[in-house]
């Protein structure tokens, strides 16, 4: 129960980062990122590719060297951040604020695109990325963990908590918050409502990025491993509320644990339960259970 | 008069000369003509994954034995004193693209044989054309069983690869013979290519009166297998039989390894590919014991081919799928050398009656094939493997040692 219960947070943590992303461009664009999940696959490789050149170039060993998985996971998140901006001048900006659902169509293509470059250079084999405190299990009665799970569970949960500080705290995380609210009247304030929203798809696609290093040594990084990842986390922000990033935090948690504990009685229910679950929640919360009811004025 | 004489009679070698010069240039346009017609190319194709999933890297490897075999060929005079031609066509691992690819080869291009393709699944969507279009193909990778059972009108699908029931059948001949196995869990992954592998399982474990005190699947997405192998465990399994892809079963060790559960492992040849090696780590990826065509290249034409083509394998362990793909388009040539044909009716007839044997990579063909047997190789033939100091290395032990031809149930 406790392997479970580790597990299924774990996960969870990195759905919550996902619907996190989501939660960012929704609210500030009113879109979503369909290529989130292309940018979590891409983010692991980049990091891999980061570790492969640092450890080449200082014949350095990755294990156990916790710096060069820290500067992999800048560089992913960086370098997808930066990725967040053409595909927010390409596919959001044209569309955006317009009727329509044309964004859908081109942030998918946007991933293709991203995807079919990405396979070019780094071809369809999954890879394992080094756990930066080695790989060995160790044991708490009678569940092992490796290092890895509590890397993933206690960052994702201080990249959480960094994000709901900020977003409250800081003058940017307020700007978000503003045009999030009403778009005109941040406008109308001063605030440069455009840059706020290429701002969101940054922040968004980096998040993406940094969860594909976090999960790269657990689950192998491979181009196609962002997919899944991704539509749980979308199903994380549909669960907790789309426009509540505490909601979509604590929706990837539930998520992450539902499908550990099923897994406890019959893996093959996982899945199910898992969107058994967002449709019985959209049933009787169509907003999320911490979303709001938004009001569109006409 | 006399002018006119001489003239005519200058004339008229002239017209000779020409006439002769005629002649001899149309001989030569001829003999070139029908140089040409002799030498016009036979189109030969691939049809497989070579880039849309992660099975692509057999495809990859396959290619590059079918064009060293094409190159051997050409080099010794080509099929019936005409050069191969080699078409490569991707079906990205999609079923629609590989019934799209397969009509072009046959319609449009004229091809007289295909191989591949690297999914069964892709097999199984275009089988029915190459029966209805008489076109033979040669299965270099696939191993789904039903690939090669084929209409009572004409079965035109060969194989030289793996076959997941034989696969089946000699794991599961091991796993009987073997005193230490008490308790035998299987493991399958919810694909199609694990269920049909379960089937197989159940089928020849009722054959040797043998019943699983555990079944357990899962995605193959999944990464922690620990559930299901508490399950496993908690039911006393001391041996699991695995079918999965390389990945998950990279996952499934390292999931047994957060338990501290080490049962004996046996699985398919899923277990060379690259993706599991590297998910499993090098400790971990020497549990399993696996099944391939060729653990260790043991002649020297395949240490000649390998040293063509190994450097550009990613996985060299992984050769048995550019042997395999090589020795198709062997026994391919020796039908239609045999058929002095390359139309699909006769080299199918020659596939069922090669008369003469056809030493290739995997191993020397002798009547390989007949009209009710299009497996190339069988369980008899597989190599039992495991990974080894980063390679795939025969593995040997008593049990093995002692397997009879009738232990095979299948």
């Amino acid at each position: 129960m406790l392997q479970a219960i580790i597990g299924g947070l774990t996960l969870g943590s990195v759905y919550a980062l996902i619907a996190l992303g989501f939660n960012l461009t929704y609210t500030t664009t009113r879109t979503l990122n369909f290529a989130q999940g292309d940018f979590v696959s891409v983010g692991a490789f980049v990091g891999l590719g980061t570790v492969g050149v640092l450890t080449a170039a200082l014949g350095a060993d990755a294990v156990g060297y916790v710096w060069l998985y820290a500067l992999a996971a800048v560089a992913a998140a960086l370098a997808m951040g930066v990725l967040g901006l053409p595909l927010y001048l390409a596919a959001i900006r044209p569309f955006a604020g317009k009727p329509g659902m044309s964004w859908v169509v081109s942030t998918i293509g946007f991933g293709i695109v991203l995807q079919s470059a990405a396979l070019s250079v780094w071809g369809l084999g999954a890879r394992m990325l080094p756990a930066p405190f080695g790989d060995e299990v160790f044991r708490v009665g009678e569940a092992g963990f490796r290092s890895q799970e509590l890397v993933v569970l206690v960052l994702a949960f201080a990249i959480l908590g960094a994000f709901d500080l900020a977003m409250r705290r800081t003058a940017i995380g307020r700007c978000m918050r503003a045009v999030a609210l009403n778009r005109d009247a941040a406008a109308l304030m001063g605030i440069d409502v455009p840059r706020v929203m290429a701002m969101a798809f940054l922040a968004s696609s980096a998040l993406a990025g940094l969860s594909g290093v976090l999960v790269a040594p657990i689950l192998s990084a491979s181009l196609f491993m962002g997919v899944i990842i991704a539509l749980k986390g979308f199903s994380a922000a549909i669960i907790g509320g789309l426009t509540n990033p505490r909601g979509c935090m604590a929706g990837g948690l539930l998520i992450g644990l539902v499908e550990s504990l099923t897994a406890l009685w019959s893996a093959q229910w996982r899945e199910i339960m898992v969107f058994l679950l967002v449709i019985l929640v959209l049933a009787m919360a169509p907003n999320g259970l911490f979303g709001r009811k938004l009001v569109e004025k006409v | 008069m006399t002018k006119k004489k001489t003239a005519s009679t200058n004339t008229a070698p002239a017209r000779r000369r020409l006439t002769a010069l005629l002649g001899a240039a149309a001989a030569v346009l001829m003999t070139t003509s029908l140089q040409a017609q002799a030498a016009d190319p036979i189109k030969i194709a691939y049809n497989g994954d070579i880039s849309g999933s992660p099975s692509a890297e057999s495809g990859q490897i396959g290619v590059l034995g079918i064009g060293a075999a094409v190159e051997d060929i050409n080099k010794r005079g080509g099929v019936l004193g005409r050069p191969l031609e080699f078409l490569v066509r991707d079906d990205l691992g999609q079923p629609p693209k590989a019934i799209q690819n397969m009509t072009d080869l046959i319609d449009r291009e004229k091809v007289s044989v295909v191989f591949g393709p690297t999914n069964s699944g892709n097999a199984l969507a275009w089988k029915h054309i190459a029966n209805q279009k008489r076109m033979p193909v040669l299965v270099s990778s696939a191993s789904s069983t039903a690939i090669t059972e084929g209409p009572a009108s004409g079965n035109y699908l060969f194989r030289v690869s793996m076959v997941d029931r034989e696969q089946a059948a000699a794991l599961l001949a091991y796993v009987k013979k073997n005193p230490e196995a008490k308790a035998v869990g299987f493991f399958v992954e919810t694909t199609g290519y694990g269920q049909a592998g379960l089937k197989d399982l159940e089928q020849i474990a009722a054959l040797h009166g043998m019943k699983p005190v555990s079944i357990e699947k899962f995605d193959a997405r999944d990464t922690d297998m620990t559930s299901q192998l508490s399950k496993a465990k908690a039911a006393g399994a001391d041996t699991l039989v695995v079918w999965a892809q390389a990945a998950p079963l990279g996952h499934l060790v390292r999931s047994m390894e957060k338990l501290d559960y080490f049962p004996k492992v046996f699985t398919t040849w899923a277990a060379s590919f690259s993706g599991f090696p590297e998910v499993a780590g090098p400790k971990l990826m020497e549990w399993p014991v696996f099944l391939t065509t060729s653990s260790e290249r043991k002649s020297a034409e395949a240490d000649s081919l390998f040293a063509r083509i190994g450097p550009k394998l990613a996985n060299p362990s992984m050769f048995w799928a550019a042997s395999q793909a090589y020795d198709t388009v062997l026994l391919w040539a020796a039908a239609a050398e045999q058929a002095g044909d390359t139309k699909g009716e006769a080299v199918r007839a020659a596939l069922e009656s090669l008369n003469k044997p056809v030493a290739g990579m995997v191993k020397t063909y002798d009547k390989p094939f007949s009209a009710t047997q299009h497996e190339g190789l069988t369980a008899a033939d597989y190599h039992w493997s495991r990974w080894k100091d980063g390679k795939v290395v025969d593995f040997n032990d008593p049990v093995l040692a002692g397997l009879q031809p009738a232990d095979f149930k299948k």
